[in-house]
């Protein structure tokens, strides 16, 4: 691996995809998994400018571009969700949250 | 070891310690900063990409903003650490780890022997400067085949915004029935210029000194003001009455709370 | 990537050289400071320390490092100790993409008066500026102190508000210039325009085409280094003090300088983007910067003299009710007109 290339990048994403779907599955607290997503988005958007890159293309910028708008909405929304939660609930364990299941 | 792979070495460790940090940090804060410690980096990488709008994009909205409302949310949400998978559960922790490690080595394994495919895009580099820049061929690109997506976006950012409105909106207060609110101030015993203790005034007629709720016919303006040392000190500094109507009961409080001005709370 | 054209190391020095500039320079903007607004306010101002007081920076800076290092016993310590570096290595940071001179010869070799020349420089002075937020919520976090923190996330609020509008009033510029490069731009605005076939040329600065966008940058300007009018978040007689209130010695001073090191920039941006920068009736250099940045630096002081603060409440209306749609309706117009007289004036 003496040349950059887009192996590279690929293992970057994949490392901190899977690190933040185990924050995901493991945590208990909204706001880190929330974080955790978060994270996530990242490293797709990491593998898509990768391969904009290997392949001199635009699309992948693109893509990332519209993904961290997509990802900003999505934040608010769920952020407000979990302030509307914190306040209804006072706590911000999920595993307090069972109204569905019980 | 070409200098690019070596940058990228630093800036991907660093971003996966920082994702890892995120993860398992204990306090929400530290969780946070850890992120926008990623994606700085990760915003490091995209500018090595040649995806320099990007980076500062990332930055600006990602680190500027998003993660900025998340440290608001938990500065305003979060009270303390909760007793997670840290406070026991190792055996979770370490499958955890195990299952993670299984599937980046699935991952390293698909990646490693990949063939590229797909067309080659025509920006190189030196089309890319010839073209202006960055921002320049990105803005062609945009606004010539991606208009719909835009305004999309627009749309769905819109939506975003009204949606937080809403959903951040305080509780609204319950209606009230009307009723009649008294309040009653008790100020301390008169004192003169030198500190002396004065005469108390004259109650207001139809309160007597021992009432610890003072009725009042003679309301000026909804405030009867007691004087009165003794009507004082088993007086709680504010004090509500509510109309018959209503159904909450009046609140006592003990006459230890300061009140007024110039108080001398006469017990211990 | 570009290539830059200059070899690395002589991005360092001048780089370096631009550093120290700048230090010494938000020293010198404090001891102004209280002697413009002395002068104002008709008294004299520091005038012990050294002729006309000009060692008063070096005696505060003495003064400041010799107090005690306190750390609230339930702050957090780590955090408590990054946060105000935050603020302080951000600061200097956005100016790394101001030129300051035209490309130089010494000793052979070219030198280009900038450190680097980003393709995007005005949006990463701005993401350089949205990381410095970090340090006044997380100071005002670490505290653990109520007010510290309602000041932070007061500043924090103000700041994020205000950043938004000045971004935008910044796209007028990038819509006449076509890119976002401060060199290109200062390159545009180096053009003498003729002023309707009489003859008199007037330099093509940006602010002639922008009085709006012109007027909400400096209100954004003055709003985003929580300068006053706009310091409810951490003025005296408000809050405590603020997000900085538990912090002594060196790390409140690693704020305070950090403000002023804003100030210095964001002028000198100002300078750049509105005024022409290095573009000057007689021989293009670094001393029309200065003279220009210096203008809105006093105008800085000016403003702190006169103005009384605005309240919490009045400040966030100001920006989302007032400059939002102004800046909107601005980048409107420029587009409009930049479409309608394609390359016919500009």
């Amino acid at each position: 691996m003496q040349e950059l290339s887009a192996t590279h990048f690929l293992l970057l994403s994949a490392a901190l995809f899977i690190t933040g779907m185990m924050g995901v599955l493991t945590r208990r607290n909204v706001l880190v998994i929330f974080m955790s997503v978060e994270l996530m988005i990242n490293a797709v958007n990491v593998a898509f400018v990768g391969f904009a890159w290997e392949q001199n293309s635009m699309v992948g910028q693109t893509f990332a571009l519209f993904i961290i708008a997509v990802a900003a909405a999505e934040s608010i929304l769920g952020l407000g969700i979990i302030m509307a939660l914190s306040r209804r609930m006072d706590t911000v364990d999920v595993a307090d949250v069972t109204q569905l299941r019980d | 070891m070409s200098p690019e792979v070596l940058v990228f070495d630093i800036l991907a460790v660093l971003a996966v310690i920082s994702g890892i940090g995120v993860v398992v940090a204990r306090n929400p804060v530290h969780s946070a900063v850890a992120l926008v410690v990623t994606f700085v980096n990760l915003a490091g990488i995209f500018v090595m990409l040649r995806a320099e709008f990007l980076g500062v994009v990332q930055i600006i909205v990602y680190t500027g903003a998003i993660l900025v409302l998340v440290l608001f949310v938990i500065m305003l949400v979060d009270p303390d650490d909760l007793p997670e998978f840290h406070a026991g559960r190792p055996l979770q922790r370490v499958f955890g780890l195990l299952i993670g490690l299984m599937l980046l080595g699935e991952v390293a394994a698909a990646v490693l022997t990949r063939t590229a495919v797909g067309q080659t895009g025509p920006w190189t580099a030196d089309e890319v400067e010839r073209a202006g820049g960055n921002v320049q061929v990105l803005g062609q690109f945009l606004y010539s085949g991606y208009v719909l997506p835009i305004q999309a976006i627009a749309v769905v950012l819109l939506v975003g915004t009204i949606g937080a409105l809403v959903l951040a909106r305080p509780d609204e207060a319950p209606s009230r029935q009307r009723q009649k609110v008294t309040s009653t101030i008790s100020l301390g015993h008169p004192r003169g210029a030198d500190g002396q203790f004065l005469e108390p005034l004259p109650l207001p007629s139809g309160a007597t000194a021992s009432t610890r709720v003072i009725k009042r016919e003679d309301m000026r303006g909804g405030i009867v003001v007691t004087k009165d040392a003794d009507a004082y000190t088993r007086q709680p500094a504010w004090q509500v009455e509510y109309g018959p109507e209503s159904t909450r009961t009046p609140r006592q409080s003990d006459g230890s709370g300061t009140s007024g001005t110039g108080a001398a709370p006469r017990e211990g | 990537m570009v290539e830059n054209s200059q070899p690395l190391w002589i991005s360092f020095i001048v780089g370096f050289i631009v550093l120290n500039v700048l230090l010494v320079g938000m020293a010198y903007m404090t001891w102004a400071e209280r002697k413009v607004i002395a002068l104002m306010q008709d008294r004299i101002g520091p005038n012990r320390t050294g002729p006309f007081g000009l060692l008063q920076p070096i005696a505060d800076g003495v003064k400041l490092l010799g107090k005690e290092d306190l750390i609230p016993k339930f702050a957090d310590k780590r955090i408590f100790v990054i946060a105000p570096l935050i603020s302080f290595v951000t600061a200097p940071l956005a100016a790394l993409v101001i030129p300051f001179g035209d490309t130089i010869t010494i000793f052979g070799e070219e030198i280009n008066l900038y450190v680097t020349d980003l393709n995007v420089g005005v949006l990463y002075m701005l993401a350089v500026a949205s990381v410095g937020v970090y340090g006044i919520i997380l100071g005002g976090y670490s505290s653990a102190n109520r007010y510290s923190l309602l000041g932070g996330l007061r500043s924090a609020a103000q700041v994020i508000s205000y950043e938004i509008v000045q971004g935008l009033s910044l796209v007028g510029v990038f819509i006449l210039a076509g890119s976002m490069s401060l060199v290109q731009i200062v390159n545009d605005q180096r053009r003498t325009l003729e002023l309707f076939d009489s003859g008199i040329g007037i330099p093509n600065w940006y602010i002639f085409y922008q009085p709006i966008g012109f007027i909400v940058f400096l209100i954004a300007a003055v709003a985003e280094t929580n300068r006053a009018p706009f310091d409810l978040p951490e003025a005296e007689t408000e809050l405590i003090s603020g997000f900085h209130t538990e912090y002594s010695g060196f790390r409140f001073s690693f704020y305070f300088l950090a403000e002023y090191i804003n100030m210095i920039v964001i002028s000198l941006l100002a300078a750049t983007l509105f005024l022409g920068g290095i573009d000057g009736p007689i021989a293009d250099g670094f001393w029309w910067l200065l003279i220009k940045a210096s203008i809105f630096l006093f105008f800085y002081i000016w403003l702190r003299a006169t103005l009384p603060r605005f309240r919490f409440d009045q400040l966030m209306g100001i920006a989302w009710k007032v400059l939002l749609p102004l800046v909107l309706l601005n980048v409107l117009i420029t587009g409009f007109v930049r479409l309608a007289f394609n390359d016919q004036i500009f």
